[in-house]
């Protein structure tokens, strides 16, 4: 097992990678990464009800979109609305929606569950697209103004420089991203899994099992607002494609790809995502050829994904050694 | 008949007309997906595939009704070469695996398909004797419409014949409610459920060849006709042919009186039939099982 | 031997529910495994009929092997199936129930005068000719043993797994269910029987074998377990 110094040294490795990051690989790449970790914890939440509920679900990117119309509005018809605020009203529109929704899908099986997340997904893309004064349908809402991060008299950071954008989404996604961590590890965490392996063995505990799931559903309903939050101030635009139910897809890939049922895993496929993209893009007209390819052969061949290969490849090494 | 009548009446058709082209993928969806219990989001691709290798037979002898007979029947092929060697792997995975694998599926046929045709809108012509209006009491109709209903329910009497009358359609009806029985009972139960994907995949690629002169041949075809289905077998409840009948017609209609009156708001009221209809029922209108 | 298993191992996830369990079946014997509940006689079956498939061991009937085979390819050799709780078609009729256990080419390999079909079975069984329209879902749970039974008998098998037939029946419907297994087997029907009612097990096998915790734990025939108390105490009685 890894000690604690080794597991400083790590914590601090990666922090100084993601400081020095900009510095090293320019602009572009310091793009693509904040567009690498948006899909991250976008992930990351989906993972929570995915993978420790069992929950699957087809129309999440309605919380994603809700999270950059509520921060892209806001800051569309409120002058002076602070940054933070702006990802606050992102976090609230999702969460609200959350909470009526809940109450609706909290006792459905599984199957139901995701159909009717498909079907509000899609009525949520529909109405993104034909209400046109207030999302801007098609050409949805762009070019609205991005405060800078300050504190009057103390700092104010131009946030439309692309490396302050890139501090700034790092910070909050991390925080993010830790926060949905430390819930795995409290009992709340250790409740959700017993959902999954055992739903009825947690009823009968006396646990209120659609009280436990809503709670967790808020969580990652709004925690995919956030992302889609900093989605909207990234590329200063939001606009019906982002609801559209292939993003709802793209997440359970990512998870799939990169080990269902772990936490760090949909991080891990979000990144092959981002490469993938980055590369086919680069040398192919044909990504959806390729990234189809690539589902195929996941599925086929390892259908737990990297951090599946990865314990397969580690377990069957050290028997080797032990041989 | 005066002229607002007329109007609600040919709208009614158009409406009628849309609604039998969904109802054909979705009772191909119906049967392997409700009642085989194969998620698949392949679906509409096969559908947009078959109304490609129509265009392709249609460029090739200029006969509307050999595009017909051929193009459904090298989609269904297509499809169950994907069962046999693909989705049947991943069938003990459960849902997730065939969602990833079927969009995996979906996303490289439309790519074979760019690559191909290229992305331009295909231009394939009502066969001759098709073409133009009939006058029925008064009226004028589009006989390619009155055809596509016509060819819908030929399709649908064909199935109900097979599920009710054969040997095979008892089995499959077996095999839904208990398919590891029937298994037991000796009989091949993947080679029945790569039958019935095959026909369900058939029975989207004649929708696929009927659509094709309507709304020309082009990528996006699928995600138009595919989430309509889906939404379609849910809503009328799994593995109901009769839920999935009513549904369509509902949807149809609803889109062409729609755009009528609501024009901007035509496709949400779908949704909001479907949201009403899944928050009261989850199972769907004739769904007893989940 | 007409049925040899050899050494199952069969998990379900990680719990071992099989651990190197081996039976045999001779033509024309009643062979009835016996044992508390989940002690993994129903395992046993469908490891044999390949529901489940073991992680090792050999399932060999008339020599040939049909280890991890797939359900219809056993089937359609010869044995024939009658699961716990029937699982009857409830949306079929009785008529569709029964034509389900129909196996083509089957049925020329039996000899005639012991060959099941509608008529012999409507014959021996008038009740389903009676209900034959009625869906398999709609009759009485006797019914649906007898139903059950029969679907089997259908495809002519040469040798059949019972699993708990006389299961929630009332003691009429359990000594009527107990007669046709002997006739069954009187016919020249081998079977292996799983039993929790000991009297009927004892009255129609000729051999049995006892399962404690996913293993076997004892096997002889029906008067040594007869004469041996402390076996029965060990592996049967509550």
């Amino acid at each position: 097992m890894m000690n604690k110094t080794t597991k400083w040294i790590l914590w601090s490795v990666l922090l100084v990678f993601l400081i020095i990051y900009p510095l090293v690989f320019g602009i572009y790449y310091t793009n693509v990464f904040v567009t690498f970790a948006i899909a991250a914890l976008y992930a990351v939440a989906i993972q929570m009800l995915l993978g420790f509920t069992g929950f699957l679900s087809f129309g999440h990117a309605m919380y994603f979109g809700v999270g950059a119309y509520g921060t892209a509005i806001a800051l569309v018809h409120i002058k002076g609305l602070p940054l933070i605020v702006s990802v606050l009203f992102g976090f609230a529109s999702a969460l609200l929606l959350a909470l009526v929704m809940a109450p609706l899908v909290v006792r459905l099986s599984v199957t139901a569950f995701a159909m009717i997340h498909m079907a509000f997904g899609m009525l949520a893309y529909t109405l993104a697209l034909k209400l046109r004064n207030i999302t801007g349908g098609e050409d949805g809402i762009g070019a609205f103004p991005i405060p800078p991060l300050r504190i009057p008299g103390v700092f104010s950071i131009d946030m439309t420089d692309p490396t302050n954008f890139y501090y700034f989404a790092m910070v909050i996604l991390g925080v993010s991203i830790w926060i949905l961590w430390f819930v795995t590890k409290t009992p709340f965490g250790c409740l959700m899994v017993g959902i999954r392996d055992n739903a009825n063995r947690i009823d009968y505990l006396g646990f209120k099992l659609p009280q436990t799931k809503a709670v967790l559903y808020l969580l990652v309903g709004g925690f995919a607002g956030i992302a889609g939050s900093i989605f909207a101030l990234f590329q200063n635009l939001i606009s019906a494609m982002e609801l559209y139910i292939m993003h709802s897809f793209i997440q359970i890939m990512q998870i799939m790809v990169g080990g269902i049922g772990s936490f760090f895993g949909p991080i891990l496929g979000a990144g092959v995502f981002a490469v993938l993209e980055e590369l086919t893009s680069r040398y192919t007209q044909r990504v959806e050829l390729v990234i189809g390819l690539i589902l195929i052969l996941v599925i086929m061949y390892f259908p737990t994904g990297l951090i599946g290969m990865y314990h397969h490849f580690k377990t069957r090494f050290f028997t080797r050694q032990a041989d | 008949m005066d002229a607002t009548t007329a109007m609600y009446v040919a709208q009614g058709l158009h409406g009628l007309a849309y609604g039998m082209i969904l109802f054909l993928v979705a009772s191909g969806l119906t049967l392997i997906f409700g009642m085989m219990g194969i998620l698949t989001l392949a679906h509409a691709a096969f559908f947009m595939l078959s109304a490609y290798f129509s265009y392709q037979v249609m460029q090739m002898t200029q006969n509307f009704w050999l595009a017909l007979l051929i193009a459904p029947v090298v989609a269904g092929i297509v499809g169950v070469l994907c069962e046999r060697f693909l989705i049947r792997r991943v069938h003990v995975m459960g849902h997730i695996g065939e969602l990833i694998l079927t969009v995996g599926i979906s996303l490289v046929i439309l790519d074979a398909v760019k690559a191909i045709w290229s992305t331009d809108s295909l231009y394939v012509d009502i066969p001759e004797c098709l073409q133009g209006l009939v006058s029925i009491v008064g009226m004028e109709y589009p006989i390619y419409r009155l055809f596509i209903i016509g060819l819908a329910l030929l399709v649908l009497i064909f199935m109900a014949l097979i599920l009710y009358k054969t040997r095979l359609g008892m089995i499959v009806r077996a095999a839904v409610s208990d398919a590891d029985m029937v298994n037991a009972l000796g009989i091949n139960v993947p080679l029945v459920f790569m039958l019935v994907f095959g026909v369900g995949t058939w029975m989207a690629g004649v929708a696929g060849v009927a659509i094709a002169p309507i709304l020309t041949v082009f990528p996006g075809l699928a995600d138009q006709m595919g989430m309509d289905a889906y939404i379609i077998v849910v809503v009328g409840g799994f593995g109901s042919l009769s839920g999935a009948f009513l549904v369509s017609i509902i949807f149809g209609l609803l889109s062409s009186y729609g755009v009528q009156f609501v024009s901007q708001l035509a496709p949400i009221l779908m949704f909001i039939f479907m949201a009403i209809v899944l928050v009261i029922k989850p199972v769907g209108i004739f769904g007893e099982r989940e | 031997m007409l049925l040899d298993v050899k050494n199952l191992n069969t998990y379900y996830g990680d719990s071992h529910v099989l651990q190197d369990m081996s039976l045999t079946i001779a033509e024309g014997e009643i062979v009835a495994l016996l044992g508390r509940n989940g002690m993994g006689k129903t395992t046993t079956m469908k490891s044999i009929i390949g529901l489940v498939k073991p992680k090792s061991g050999r399932v060999i009937y008339q020599g040939k092997d049909f280890t991890g085979r797939e359900p219809y390819q056993v089937a359609k050799a010869g044995i024939g199936y009658v699961p716990e709780e029937r699982r009857i078609f409830p949306n079929l009729s009785v008529l569709d129930n029964l034509k389900m256990g129909i196996k083509a080419g089957r049925a020329g390999k039996v000899q005639s005068k012991n060959r099941w079909d509608l008529d012999r079975i409507y014959e021996h069984f008038p009740v389903l000719k009676e209900r034959s329209a009625q869906k398999g879902g709609t009759l009485s749970g006797g019914e649906q043993q007898m139903l059950a039974i029969c679907r089997t008998l259908m495809g002519n098998p040469e040798l059949l797994l019972v699993d708990e037939p006389t299961e929630g029946l009332s003691p009429i419907l359990v000594k009527e269910v107990r007669d046709m297994l002997d006739d069954i087997n009187k016919a020249g029907v081998p079977i292996l029987l799983v039993e929790h009612n000991l009297k009927v097990a004892m009255s129609l096998a000729s051999r049995v074998y006892l399962m404690g915790k996913a293993h076997l734990g004892f096997s002889g025939t029906v008067e040594e377990l007869d004469a041996n108390p402390e076996i029965r105490a060990k592996y049967l009685e509550v």
